[in-house]
């Protein structure tokens, strides 16, 4: 049995929000978010600080209540985590957990774990199926006021592309006998990367309408001595962060949540990144590695008062696939120019004037814009539909990959019913019926 | 009332169906009877003369290895043994052998004559006898009565029969063969839902006017891969079989004569399978191709008759022998048999329980085509399902069922009894979910076990697969433990056939799963312990199972985190109209189906994600109250 997490207060923002574990591995997970050295005492409230993310900072302080197997709402081990209510923290704690091996909840799983491990009687489970059932017309109504169907109209193509090739595929290794056209493997393949970058298009679009609602995380990057902590200390409005003219004195990342716009951010300022001798410099910079890979968005800094090196070369190239803004700092001292960063133009500012601030503001919240994505319109919002569609694109990728070792065509068609069940479960199950339908519409099969 | 005889069994119909089910049935035990129309008719191929292809060979090891007798006898009677997809996984790779049929029919009876408690019969059965919900016996045209505790229907084709050629029309079961009319009647009057289904047969030409150098001929296997589990080796003379094409002329005459096909005059009512079609369909269906392929396949070894497969046809037999002799190479060509089609009747297979026991009468059993399906393969594993369980039944012990998961056959009762047909129903390797695990080759790994709990595997035919386990495990742990080194003297020719990097030491295991890794290669590499050919089929499957461990895993961690209530028990006497929250329609669609899991409501077409959430809060929730 896995072990499941969700979000059980309604979402948005509220004074407290409350994330549910439940699990085998539900305890586990909760020490390593907590570092907390003793046994939780089961139902009493405790007190602890919850560390998350890039660097395993401290994120919030919650109240954590444990709820021993059997005696809680599921039957197995289960932890309420009351945290306070920011969308961004929130998705930081679900994000961990999933990383340590949780799952998101699918809709009224805890209950049916609840049902299953005899926590309901049959009576109670009536009155909660009479709450599924309307829960499924929320559901429903909801999904046909944001989407009025759309995005399962949006999937068609995709899933008739993945149908298209199943179908060349069943009918190569089902009728070996029928004198059938010889499938070509290059458009195999590229139907199948269309699929994937569409796919890929789908799961970023989430992204970014995604996180306008739950909170962004946005990590300030560069090489040492760039005024990293500077820009920090003035995008979080106070000197939260120690700067010195000394390069490397962020040894650690430092986490803030802010409010830009309306729109939760929590903002990470991380080690300036080089090579380094010292231990905890060393360390430092791995946990800023850790922290831009998390990011939603880099800030990355660049001193314009100096011409540009090496490390902002590497810096500037290693970033280029990421969400990423280019901020050339420094803008009050003499030497400054604007075309510092390699023929990019940056953002200009100064972190010690406050020039430019208010404009980078504007462009973090643009960088998460929802036109940023060619998506005609549709967004994808819900947490599930993204995780369906990631893993549906790691199938197919799987799948060209398989195409590409020139594998037999039943192995490659195990990523590929995988993927079309993953986009079964938004868009409706295909069965085999429907599949053999298609091959005998498409070839003439048959002795 | 008084009866001329009294079987404790009593199976209606001789053909692929029903030689399975009386044989399973006797051997558990009953005293059992099958009754035919005609006795030298026994285990006829009605259409093509052979068995196996792909997934019909799996269904065909499968019984073999629950202790059914069609692997045997087509490995005694076979003239041309193909092993299908060899160039593909093991997984989709099936035996496939065309079949002497006079010899056929001989060996089926010799094997029904030899085993105990089995009692052959001829005459026609015109009524069922029944005690109320029970079935009590038979009833023959000749007014005999006999006495059974259960009874096995497997009659194929004939309930009702109808043949078309061209515009004539006349009923009978089989070309030559007089129809069930009456015990179709029954069963309409008993309550059973019937539909009508169509399937078709080619012409058969005299081999001596055939001009063989116009095709292309296609030998069998140089070895022979055996249907069952018990065979050695396959001693029967081999034979070829031809490829040939139609061509535009022969296209155009079917078009101008269409007109003339009961196909598209209108006269057939019945369905009839889409992957079977005849050579009106494929003209008609699929303009845009300019030949289709045939296929001349020998019928024995002492007869002339020649089956012209892929060439099925209900047009007028005198168009018919016009039409042939405008294929090249068959422009002298006579016709010993013309083509036809024939339409049956079946009932709805959703009448049935796993155990293939209609619900509306206990102690009846239905099997073959009469549920709908096509194929001799299909048609013997539900004569073994149902043959077991009506011994089963007689004797009060617990149904056999096997899951979808395990088994083809698992698969194919599964789908016919929650989904019913609309066309013949075929087995495909796409139908089973499974289909990485549910291998040919392992099918005795698989089954056996249940063959023996059941008792249709005799003594002999378990140590030998014992022994076989013995080698599996010993060849196992051999491409588990065997390393290839660095510093081994083959190593550096394997990296460079392979073009890539094998690390430091890599298990034979590992090795297997490489793309373009040969057998031949791992059996170069085995220890000369357990050094053994590449060919051999222990250490073809001991590799197959390696081949495949990663995408099991895979496989398994998406279907069973979305299906991970597919297992659960459905009551049979739930009734789904109790389920407060569920539509009229949806309700509808179960009682019809009568799914017995979960996974196979879910499976049920038109339930909507609504409905089984309800249906499985209802079932969790009574799983509960009843613990």
């Amino acid at each position: 049995m896995s072990t499941i997490v969700a979000l059980s207060t309604p979402r948005g923002r509220g004074a407290i929000g409350v994330i549910r574990l439940s699990g085998p591995s539900a305890s586990s997970i909760v020490q390593s978010l907590t570092r907390y050295q003793h046994e939780f005492e089961p139902r009493k409230a405790t007190l602890v600080q919850l560390h998350c993310g890039p660097g395993n900072t401290i994120i919030d302080e919650v109240l954590i209540t444990y709820f021993k197997s059997p005696n809680s709402l599921t039957g197995e081990d289960l932890f309420e985590i009351a945290c306070h209510g920011s969308p961004a923290v929130i998705r930081q704690v679900i994000d961990t957990s999933l990383s340590l091996g949780a799952r998101l909840a699918g809709p009224g799983e805890f209950t049916l774990r609840a049902l299953s491990n005899g926590k309901i009687d049959l009576a109670e489970a009536e009155a909660i199926r009479d709450l599924i059932d309307s829960q499924t017309e929320a559901a429903a109504r909801q999904a046909a006021r944001q989407l009025g169907g759309e995005l399962s109209k949006a999937l068609e193509p995709l899933k008739n592309s993945l149908l298209e090739v199943i179908v060349i595929l069943e009918s190569a290794l089902e009728f070996v006998e029928d004198d059938l056209p010889a499938a070509s493997q290059n458009e195999i393949e590229d139907t199948l990367k269309t699929v994937s970058k569409k796919l890929d298009h789908w799961t970023k679009s989430y992204a970014a309408g995604h996180l306008l609602h739950d909170g962004v995380k946005v990590a300030i990057t560069g090489r040492p001595n760039v005024g990293k902590s500077s820009l920090f200390n003035k995008l979080v409005e106070r000197d939260r962060a120690i700067v010195t003219d000394v390069p490397g004195t962020t040894r650690d990342t430092l986490t803030e949540a802010i409010d830009i716009g309306g729109i939760p951010v929590v903002l990470t300022d991380t080690a300036g990144l080089r090579t380094s001798v010292d231990d905890i410099e060393t360390l430092g910079i791995a946990r800023a590695e850790q922290a831009m890979s998390d990011a939603d968005l880099i800030l990355l800094v660049i001193d314009g008062s100096v011409p540009t090196t090496t490390d902002d070369e590497k810096l500037i190239s290693d970033t280029a696939n990421a969400r990423r803004l280019l901020v050339v700092n420094k803008s009050d001292l003499t030497t400054f120019s604007p075309e510092a960063a390699n023929g990019d133009t940056g953002l200009k500012v100064s972190a010690k004037t406050g020039e430019g601030i208010d404009a980078l503001r504007c462009a973090i919240l643009a960088a998460f814009d929802s036109k940023g994505v060619e998506s005609g319109g549709l967004l994808i919002t819900n947490a599930r539909h993204h995780d369906l569609l990631a893993r549906s694109k790691r199938e197919v990728d799987a799948a060209i990959q398989l195409l590409g070792e020139r594998r037999s065509e039943e192995l490659i068609l195990v990523p590929l019913h995988n993927g079309l069940r993953l986009l079964g479960e938004i868009t409706g199950e295909t069965t085999s019926e429907e599949i053999l339908s298609r091959v005998f519409a498409t070839f003439c099969i048959g002795k | 009332m008084s009866f001329d005889e009294a079987f404790d069994v009593i199976v209606i119909g001789a053909g692929h169906a029903g030689c399975e089910a009386a044989s399973a049935s006797a051997r558990l035990g009953a005293n059992t009877c099958l009754i035919t129309l005609n006795l030298d008719l026994i285990g006829q191929m009605s259409c093509n003369p052979a068995v196996g292809g792909i997934a019909k060979g799996h269904l065909v090891r499968e019984v073999d290895a629950l202790g059914g007798i069609m692997g045997r006898v087509i490995d005694q009677a076979g003239i041309q043994f193909r092993l299908l997809n060899r160039s593909r996984g093991p997984a989709v790779q099936s035996p496939r052998a065309q079949a002497d049929r006079m010899q056929y029919r001989g060996e089926m009876r010799h094997t029904l004559e030899a085993t105990d408690g089995l009692h052959l019969r001829q005459g026609k059965v015109v009524n069922l006898l029944l005690d109320g919900q029970r079935v009590q016996g038979v009833e023959l045209e000749d007014g005999r009565q006999f006495l059974s505790s259960a009874v096995v229907i497997a009659t194929g084709t004939f309930l009702n029969g109808l043949i078309h050629t061209g515009r004539r029309t006349y009923s009978a079961g089989r070309a030559g063969e007089p129809a069930s009319i009456e015990l179709a009647e029954a069963l309409k009057n008993i309550g059973f839902p019937v539909g009508r289904l169509k399937t078709g047969t080619p012409p058969r030409l005299d081999g001596r006017t055939i001009d063989w150098d116009a095709f292309e001929p296609q030998p069998g296997d140089e070895r022979p891969v055996p249907f069952s589990f018990s065979t050695d080796h396959i001693s029967q003379r081999q034979i070829q079989c031809f490829v040939g094409y139609t061509n535009q002329s022969v296209h155009a005459f079917i078009r101008q004569n269409i007109s003339e096909s009961p196909l598209y005059s209108g006269k057939i009512k019945g369905v009839g399978p889409r992957y079977c079609p005849s050579i009106e369909d494929k003209v008609v269906k699929f303009a845009g191709k300019d030949r289709h392929q045939l296929f001349l396949e020998p019928e024995g070894h002492d007869t002339n008759e020649v089956y012209l497969n892929g060439f099925s046809t209900s047009l007028p037999a005198e168009l018919q022998q016009e039409l042939v002799r405008m294929i090249p190479g068959l422009g002298q060509a006579n016709i010993i048999r013309p083509g036809y089609a024939i339409e049956y009747d079946f009932v709805d297979p959703r009448e049935l329980g796993p155990d293939l026991q209609t619900r509306r009468i206990s102690g009846l059993f239905h099997a073959g085509q009469i549920n709908g399906t096509t194929g001799y393969e299909e048609a013997a594993c539900q004569g073994l399902v149902a043959g077991v369980n009506a011994a089963f039944f007689v004797q009060r012990r617990p149904g056999f069922r096997l899951l979808r998961e395990e088994s083809y056959i698992g698969v194919l009762v599964e789908d016919l009894i929650t989904q019913g047909v609309d066309e013949p129903y075929r087995m495909f390797t796409s139908r089973a979910e499974n289909r990485l695990v549910l291998r040919h080759d392992n099918a005795d790994e698989r089954l056996r076990g249940y063959g023996r709990q059941i008792g249709l595997v005799d003594d002999r035919d378990w140590s030998r697969y014992t022994a076989r386990r013995l080698r599996l495990e010993e060849i196992r742990a051999a491409l588990d433990t065997t390393r290839l080194k660095r510093s081994d003297p083959q190593y550096a020719a394997v990296a460079g056939v392979l073009d890539t990097d094998l690390g430091d030491s890599i298990s034979l295991a590992q090795l297997a799963k490489r793309p373009g890794v040969s057998a031949d290669l791992i059996s170069s590499l085995l220890p000369t312990r357990v050094h053994m050919a590449a060919h051999d089929p222990d250490l073809q499957s001991a590799l197959a199972d390696s081949l495949y461990a990663g995408y099991l895993e895979s496989h398994n961690a998406t279907v069973t985190r979305l299906f991970q209530h597919d297992g659960l028990r459905i009551p049979p006497d739930t009734h789904f109209g109790e389920i407060s929250g569920l539509s009229n329609e949806i309700v509808e669609r179960l009682e019809r189906a009568r799914p017995t899991t979960f996974g196979a409501a879910r499976r049920i077409p038109g339930l909507t994600p609504g409905a089984l959430s309800t249906l499985l809060v209802f079932l969790t929730a009574r799983q509960r109250a009843a613990a």
